[in-house]
This record gives structure tokens, sequence and C-alpha cells, in this order.
């Protein structure tokens, strides 16, 4: 097998690299495959590939060498490069982000928890407690203290839950001192940012309308 | 080899020393050999309601920077016939005269003698509270029916839990005023249990006497007939593995408008 080989579909082109193969053969099979490609199109206009590297992950540097081959051509460019893999440090990442964590510990006085992704929290924070997390915050537990979902900045999150007794909810960099705002009593509260970047409370019921992405993507 | 608590709060004032003391006299009343070690350094006050003050010699600092031996400062109460020990604090140093390490040290070496060492920890979570801590292997929290104290008694208990000591904490309720909890003006026993999410080990009603008492040097647990001294008399029947139930807070009225209410009631 070739170390580059050339495919087309309706996609575009792609540069298909052989995982066996090593990155100087790659460099070379490239080279050549260009050369030869700009041999015989006679194409005025610049044509992108995407590049499949399989199960190799590209260093920076690799991908700058790769560039340094195509600006030698006039008409080819790299659209991108699509590896098969990540490494394992970012599938943590995504799976922290993506999964909704199950928080059950008390959060006392004093004492922050941060977390990443969503939240279903079931357990108790005391007053002075506060619970952090990038993502949603889903309450069945006890609130007393500070919940912030969205943290540091991310005001399309939500805290959904029995918020009544909580000193403060905060999205982003939204605040809401509870007692102050009243939100009606209930354990199937929705604070939110509207579009006027004031932090809300609405009703679970109405969660479609205050942020369809939420609601689609619990499977409403 | 003995056992130590360390008693603590996190706030000023809700009863530390009050209740080391008492505790501490309650065991030797049972016949325990006990020490109090007073951590409180630079504002020492378990002497004085132990009454002993004028009998300090040498305190922890001096044990510990070897001008004496530990055996040389303690101080002995000669109410209890060889039980009660007290290890005073310096009065003319600070909290940071002492490091963890030597506060453990001391602890340890106590524990080899006595069958309770009772750690009397300063107010605050600096230092003072981490020298206390380092040795003790239980802790007793108290606090009062105050909202203020409740808060700092979760914020110790917290603190608590990250480093944990080799058994669980346990909680005292101080100043309990019945009419007070009756009327809904104060926090409630199961509320307070509940919030703080500790195993309850006792309730002390409030009572001017504690106050009278420990003005005198003696602790109140001495009065056999004294409610609040009972509470401390059952917290330390509870620290020996006894079950007692919780005194009754208040005594049902029974006067005659109350018969007749509580008739009505019932139909």
């Amino acid at each position: 097998m070739q170390a580059v080989v050339l495919r087309g579909n309706q996609d575009g082109y792609q540069l298909v690299l052989d995982q066996a193969a090593s990155f100087k053969e790659i460099q070379e099979a490239l080279r050549e495959l260009l050369d030869n490609l700009a041999a015989d199109s006679n194409a005025t206009s610049q044509i992108s590939f995407d590049v499949l590297s399989n199960r190799r992950l590209l260093t920076a540097e690799q991908n700058k060498q790769l560039e340094q081959i195509f600006s030698d051509y006039d008409h080819f460019q790299i659209h991108k490069v699509i590896p098969d893999v990540i490494t394992i440090k970012d599938a943590i990442h995504l799976k922290e982000q993506d999964n909704v964590h199950l928080a059950t510990q008390t959060i006392r006085n004093g004492q922050t928890l941060e977390l990443k992704g969503d939240v279903l929290y079931l357990g108790l924070i005391n007053e002075g407690g506060r619970l952090l997390t990038t993502g949603n915050i889903y309450v069945l537990g006890s609130v007393f203290g500070i919940l912030q979902a969205g943290y540091p900045s991310g005001e399309d999150k939500v805290v959904i839950g029995d918020l009544q007794h909580a000193q403060q909810v905060r999205i982003g960099e939204q605040i809401s001192i509870v007692e102050a705002d009243q939100p009606v009593e209930g354990s199937q509260t929705v604070a939110y940012v509207n579009d006027l970047h004031v932090l809300e409370y609405g009703q679970l019921s109405d969660l479609k309308t205050i942020n369809p992405r939420i609601y689609h993507q619990m499977g409403g | 080899m003995g056992k130590s608590i360390v008693i603590t709060s996190g706030k000023g004032g809700v009863g530390k020393t009050t209740s080391s003391a008492n505790i501490g006299t309650a065991l030797a009343l049972m016949g325990k050999r006990v020490c109090l070690v007073d951590l409180d350094i630079g504002l020492r006050n378990l002497d004085v309601i132990l009454g002993l003050d004028n009998r300090i010699i040498f305190d922890i600092v001096d044990v510990v920077e070897g001008r004496a031996k530990l055996a040389q400062a303690l101080v002995k109460d000669k109410r209890f016939d060889d039980q009660l020990y007290l290890l005073p604090a310096a009065q003319n140093t600070d909290k940071t005269a002492l490091t963890e390490d030597q506060a453990k040290a001391i602890v340890d070496e106590l524990k080899e003698e006595f069958d309770y060492v009772l750690i009397d920890c300063p107010a605050g979570i600096e230092q003072g509270f981490l020298n206390a801590v380092a040795g003790a292997d239980a802790a007793i929290i108290v606090t009062t029916p105050e909202i203020s104290a409740v808060r700092d008694a979760d914020r110790v208990v917290g603190l608590l839990e990250k480093n944990p000591l080799k058994e669980e904490s346990h909680l005292i309720i101080n100043r309990i005023r019945g009419h007070m909890m009756a009327d809904g003006e104060a926090m409630d026993v199961d509320e307070i249990t509940h919030h703080l999410g500790l195993p309850l080990l006792g309730i002390v009603l409030d009572d001017d006497e504690v106050i009278a008492t420990s003005n005198r040097g003696e602790p109140i647990v001495l009065e056999s007939e004294n409610p609040a001294g009972r509470c401390y008399r059952d917290i330390a029947r509870r620290l020996e593995g006894e079950t007692v139930p919780l005194m009754k807070i208040q005594q049902p009225k029974t006067g005659l408008w109350s018969k007749i209410t509580h008739w009505f009631s019932r139909g």
C-alpha cells in the first residue's frame, strides 16, 4: 500500500495517510503525488484536501510540515486534518463535559465543590457552601447555599430544582439573590439567563421555550 | 491506652471550656483518670473554671521548650483522688508557640497514662485549632441554638471531614432555653442535629448556676440536683457507652387551663 492515497467522493478530495508508513515516507509520497497532480491538472481554481490520518495523531510540528509541502503548490491546500482517534486526555475531557455527574456529598459552610459538566445533586448544601460546575445543575437534594451553573461564563446553562431556600443562584456571570428575587415555591423551578442577560426564574413546563437546546438534549 | 477528644466549636463563647471542665469532672467522678489539656494559649481559663489557677507552676509551652517535664506541669485537682489533672496553657505567648507535631506528641504521651485526654480548643480555625485537632482521636462539637454558632459549627465539621479523625465527631447543643425553642424563636434540637448531620452526644440546659459555679471554680456537675449538671453527667455516661435518654427540655404544663384545652383537643 502506498503511504498516501488520493480519494475523491461527493465531499471532495481526501488524502488517506497509511498508518504503517513513517512520517518521512508520507512526506515523500505526498510530494510525489502532488507533483503528479499538478502536472496532470491544469486547474485554475483552488482545490482543498481533507487529510485522513487514520489512527495517527499529528503533532503541531508535523502539521506544519504538511502545510509547508502544500504551500509549494499554488492551487492545493489542506482543508483539515481528520484523525480517527483522540488522546485519552481529550476523551476524558469530552466525557466530563457530556456526562451528568451524580453528587451526593454534603457541602458545608466555607466549602466549595467544583465539578465539570452537568450535575445531578442529591446532597445537602448548607448555608455558605458552594456548588460550581461548567454545565447545568439539576437539584434533587436540599440547598441552603450557593449554586453556580455555567461557571465561569456559560450563560446558556440552567439550574433546575427547588431553589427556594438557596442563598444565591448564579449562572455564568449573572447572580440572583434568592431572598430578594423570590422564585415560586416548588421543585420545578428553572433558573436561566434571558435575552437581556438577566437571571430569571421560570417553570419546568416552559423549558421548551426557555432553552430549547437543553429541552431537546433531555429527550423532550 | 486512653482516648483523646478535642472539644471545639469554631465560634467563641458557646461553652467549650465549660463543657471541657464539666465533662472531665464528670468522667473523674465516674472513676476514670482524666487529663484536661488547655490549648487556648494566651487566653487560658480552663484553670479558672476548675479553680486551679493559683496552683499553676509550669505550662504546656514550658514542656515543649524543655523547661519542665510533662509530669511537672500537670496540675492535680485535689477534690478527686488522683483522677483529674490539668495541663495548663501558657499565658505569656500565643497560639503559634506550639506546632501540630508538638501538640500531638504531648497528647500521645498523656494518652499512655490517662483514660481520657480532653483537649480544650480555642475559638477560630487557625493554628490553635490545628494544634488542638492534631492529637485528637475524636471531636465533640459544641454549639448553641443560635444561627451564628451553628454556621461556625458547620464550618468546623467541614474542616474535620476533610482530615477525618479516627472516630466520628459528636454534637453537644449547649445553653438550651426551653421556652424559646417551644415558641419557635430558636432552632430546636432536631433541626440543629439534622442540619449538622452529626450524632447528638447530649444537650445542656441553660442555667444561671453554670456561671455562678464556674465563678467559684467549681464545675456544675458537682451540684447533684442541678439540671445542667445532670446533662453533663449524662454526656459523660454516653461517652462511656451507656444508653441514656435525652433530658426533657420542658415539663408539660399541668395547670387547670391546659387540662381543659387538652380535654377539648382530644374531642
